[in-house]
């Protein structure tokens, strides 16, 4: 690993080379530097195989000095949403959270419900803003056809997949405690650990669990007894063994490395999201640095518009893609790039848009279909004395006792986050509370300062992740009249959100009132300004609800190939040598994050096509 | 009192003094560090971080050391805090200043001795009636002669050797491992802390301080391959940065965006005393409270309780935070000067 493959500048140099060299060809051509890029990038190189890396959106965060300007973008953002730190670039554009609001943006959405989720494209990917929650899914994820006769069985079960759960959460750097992750069915081979302890709880954490732990509920006739959890975290804390903790990407050379040690642990900065100013918070970009460098060429700013495939084997023969200079200008060249093996990790969106540009969407109708997010609630109030909001990383711990169980055959499963941040998601607090004191109580002086002290550090913050099934009537098209500016076209979103889900919502809504109520919480949900999230209506009930930038389904994995895109390897039916990795490969979500799960699939596959390509 | 219990008394003191040396040389990097106006001065906040914070690992290295032979690091109370302006065993003299050249001038000299620097002297328009007298640090006073902080390693390296020569190397190290500060604990912080249970491990972790702070000035980059604090400052003196086959002298590389102006020109060593203005002396009290009790964690960490660094973490925050409102107010007597942390023991909770 030299020096000189390390900067945004190099990258540009060598992708000029590689031009000027004619068409070189390649191992393989990974489309997309996120999590599942990076991953397959990483294995592929170190076993020895050529890889480009073809990124979309420039790779403004990949120098220290880069990360810092996207730190500084966030600080002077009026409005802190998830993508204030990452803006678009023109030739990749990118959904934003304020679309929905404003009904424009990137997505052309045809609802019924709006879908309102968001993603990056820079590399790096969405992992620059992910909240760092690594949970796996549950055994019972896997089956939901078979043991509750709702939504699809995967073509792998938890047991074939526990081994890379755990390279994941080495390769990602997680930290937990498998004494308190062991439970609802989610088994760890002997002897395991995660590689970092829990990052500890945080008081607010420790005042709803002691006023929580040990409550039953009662779901589908089956009583459950509630616990606050430490969630598993992609953010750096006490390392176990010899594990080294991964810090910041800084890679001057010649002593000038100076930031390296940065995020060496989380120091509870409350910016997980939209950024880690740390960077403790795992992000794709570390992965990418410990690829086999001499083995990886990245080119960033290159977007992927086209698969071209050979007609009758089905074998894909190349990819073009368009160069582009500046971000704001759609000036751009042309270029393909070739390899034996392909690999779309471009996001659940991207990938299904890329195969139906490319006239790939198949006889089945399987290609686009099945979007799934986990739509979620907040549920909001004020606990009777101090929780010690606005400290410490974003969420620390949740309630996920109610990701399984026998009710799943009617309604969605769901899962409680705890907020650290007091109402800042929901009411935009701080702020909004100081607004509402001065010009509604008309506080001023020593009585203003008196009422925030009593009032703020008591603002008590639950999401509530609710299950969302895959359904055909939900999927990703594209439309001629809706094209980017290089030209390519945008995502057209058809999405409903079905009564299993609804359903789900209104007993998780039961469930969080019953918590608030035993707790001594005064509830303030939906009380004031959350006018601009979407709702969607149910037996008389109207929900809020968010996205969690959790897309997924669009290129489901199953069985064979009549209703389904991948296999279990996810290699493509139709096109043996392409693979679609990410999120898009499942076939149910459950309720947890998907990035840990979509990150051990991604190691599968990487040990899959090692094998297959021989070396 | 034989001559064993003798020499075991000097060579616990020469490492108190290293653990006091080692964190005196904390507060002035700070001042620095945290009068640079927010998003200015990238590369500068990067260099004073870096280097500061390993001048945190030698002071944990000196206690590990410390407490491999049965001692007990102190860094609370008058005698063991640093005051300012503060007098090294070599003769150069610590004041607390903002980012400036003159102080850059200072951190050269400092991890330099063969640096040839204009000594600031008390009659320099920055220092002038800010420099009423002159504490001297515990290694002046113990130390026989004027002698470099090389030399200063160099003894107790030397007396550790002897000791151990002598009374044995098991029967020296006999301090409780459980009370090594190790990676669980301390981290981000210019490497990592190995524990000191033996001669060979004790050698390393002061040879580490040696070679990371002072260094072999033959060569630019120490065995991690960073470039040595000198050289770290140099490029801030030049506004340049070093480029690989630049020699020791002046560099050659890119320049580097050193803006004088953006930062705020606090007074030089602050005292308490010096705010008549109540709110500037209610957060400078604040911010002694603060200091005061961060040490405390770090006593309580260096005997026995390593997890008290938990606590300190936040408490550096805190410190940062209220340091910060002091540098961002110009004094009220209008020289233009601003206030900023003094940085004082306080001996109230």
């Amino acid at each position: 690993m030299t020096a000189e493959h390390m900067t945004a500048e190099h990258m540009t140099a060598e992708h000029m080379t590689a031009e000027h060299n004619g068409d070189r060809t390649y191992d393989v051509v990974v489309v997309g530097a996120g999590v599942a890029g990076a991953l397959i990038a990483k294995r592929l190189t170190h076993a020895g195989f050529q890889v480009l890396v073809l990124e979309a959106g420039p790779s403004t965060a990949w120098t220290f000095d880069g990360y810092t300007e996207h730190l500084d973008e966030f600080y002077t953002a009026a409005s802190k949403g998830p993508e204030s730190a990452w803006p678009p670039a023109g030739n990749a554009p990118q959904p934003d959270t304020a679309d929905v609001r404003s009904g424009g943006g990137y997505f052309v959405q045809r609802g019924p419900n709006k879908y309102g989720s968001s993603y990056t494209r820079l590399l790096g990917g969405s992992t620059l803003h992910w909240l760092g929650v690594c949970l796996r899914m549950l055994p019972e994820d896997f089956e939901l056809r078979s043991r509750y006769g709702v939504g699809r069985d995967w073509p792998l079960g938890y047991d074939e997949l526990e081994p890379y759960y755990r390279e994941a959460e080495w390769e990602i750097g997680v930290s937990a405690d498998v004494a308190e992750q062991e439970h609802l069915g989610i088994r760890f081979s002997g002897g395991y650990d995660y590689p970092m302890r829990r990052v500890p709880p945080s008081y607010s954490d420790q005042v709803l669990g002691a006023a929580v732990d040990g409550m039953e509920v009662t779901l589908g006739g089956e009583p459950f007894a509630l616990k606050v959890r430490n969630y598993p975290a992609g953010r750096n804390s006490i390392p176990r063994g010899d594990y080294q903790p991964v810090g910041a990407v800084d890679e001057r050379g010649d002593g000038q490395a100076l930031a390296a040690d940065l995020g060496q642990r989380c120091a509870g900065n409350t910016a997980c999201t939209p950024i880690c100013p740390i960077q403790a918070k795992y992000n794709a970009q570390k992965t990418l640095a410990q690829a086999d460098r001499g083995n990886l060429r990245v080119i960033d700013k290159a977007v992927v518009s086209k698969i071209l495939v050979d007609p009758v084997s089905g074998v894909v023969t190349g990819v073009e893609y368009q160069r582009y200079q500046d971000p704001g200008s759609p000036r751009h060249t042309r270029h393909t790039a070739r390899a034996r093996g392909y690999v779309l990790a471009a996001h659940a969106v991207e990938n299904a848009k890329l195969m139906l540009a490319s006239g790939l969407g198949g006889a089945n109708a399987a290609l686009g279909a099945g979007l799934m997010d986990h739509p979620a609630l907040y549920a909001w109030g004020l606990s009777p004395s101090s929780v010690g909001a606005f400290r410490g990383p974003l969420s620390t711990a949740g309630i996920d006792d109610l990701r399984g169980g026998s009710f799943r055959g009617a309604h969605a499963a769901f899962r409680f986050d705890i907020g650290n941040d007091g109402w800042r998601a929901t009411t935009g607090a701080p702020d909004t509370t100081v607004a509402a004191a001065v010009t509604g109580q008309g506080l001023f002086g020593a009585s203003l300062r008196g009422h925030l002290e009593a009032t703020l550090p008591r603002q008590v913050r639950f999401s509530v992740a609710v299950e969302q099934l895959w359904s055909s009537a939900n999927r990703v098209t594209i439309d001629p009249r809706y094209i980017d500016p290089l030209g390519n076209p945008r995502p057209v979103i058809n999405y409903h959100i079905d009564d299993y889900t609804l359903a789900g919502m209104a007993a998780a809504t039961d469930v969080y009132k019953q918590m608030f109520s035993r707790a001594g919480i005064e509830d303030a949900t939906d009380s004031g300004n959350s006018g601009w999230f979407p709702s969607a209506g149910y037996n008389g009930r109207v929900f809020h609800y968010h996205g969690m930038g959790h897309f997924a389904g669009t290129h489901a994995m199953g069985i064979s190939a009549a209703d389904s895109v991948i296999d279990a390897d996810q290699r493509s039916w139709a096109h043996p040598n392409l693979f679609l990795v990410g999120s898009g490969s499942f076939p149910t979500m459950g309720t947890s994050n998907p990035t840990l799960t979509l990150a051990a699939l991604s190691l599968r596959t990487a040990e899959k096509m090692i094998k297959e390509l021989g070396r | 009192m034989n001559t064993e219990s003798l020499e075991m008394a000097r060579l616990r003191d020469l490492l108190q003094a290293a653990v006091e040396l080692e964190l005196s040389t904390i507060p002035p990097y700070l001042c620095a560090l945290y009068s640079l106006w927010p998003e200015s001065n990238d590369t500068a906040r990067l260099i004073i971080r870096s280097v500061v914070v390993e001048e945190m690992l030698h002071m944990v290295l000196a206690a590990n050391v410390l407490n491999a032979i049965g001692g007990e690091p102190r860094v609370t109370g008058r005698e063991h805090v640093p005051r300012y302006p503060h007098e090294l065993p070599d003769g150069v003299v610590l004041d607390l200043l903002p980012f400036c050249p003159e102080a850059i001038e200072g951190f050269l000299k400092v991890e330099n001795p063969q640096y040839s620097h204009r000594a600031l002297g008390a009659d320099h328009p920055l220092l002038a009636g800010r420099r009423p007298d002159v504490h001297l640090a515990h290694a002046t006073t113990i130390t026989q002669r004027p002698a470099t902080i090389g030399a200063f390693y160099a003894e107790i390296i030397e007396g550790l050797e002897k000791a151990a020569a002598t009374t044995g190397e098991q029967a020296l190290f006999r301090g409780d491992p459980a009370r090594q500060i190790t990676r669980d604990y301390y981290y981000a912080g210019g490497g990592i802390p190995r524990p000191v249970t033996d001669l060979a491990s004790a050698r390393a972790a002061l040879t580490e301080i040696i070679d990371q702070g002072e260094g072999d000035q033959a060569s630019m980059y120490d065995s991690d391959g960073d470039l040595g604090h000198y050289f770290r400052f140099k490029q801030l003196k030049y506004g340049r940065s070093y480029l690989p086959l630049d020699d020791a002298g002046t560099p050659s590389g890119p320049e580097i965006d050193v803006d004088w102006t953006a930062a705020y020109p606090m007074i030089a060593n602050p005292r308490g005393d010096d705010y008549g203005d109540p709110e500037l002396r209610a957060a400078s009290d604040a911010a002694n409270r603060t200091w005061s009790g961060l040490l405390r964690q770090l006593e309580a960490a260096f005997n026995g309780f390593p997890e008290a660094l938990l606590m300190a973490v936040p408490a550096m925050f805190s410190l940062r935070d209220l340091a910060l409102v002091l540098l961002a107010n110009p004094l009220p007597c209008g020289d233009g000067r601003h206030a900023g942390p003094a940085f004082e023991w306080a001996q109230d909770r």
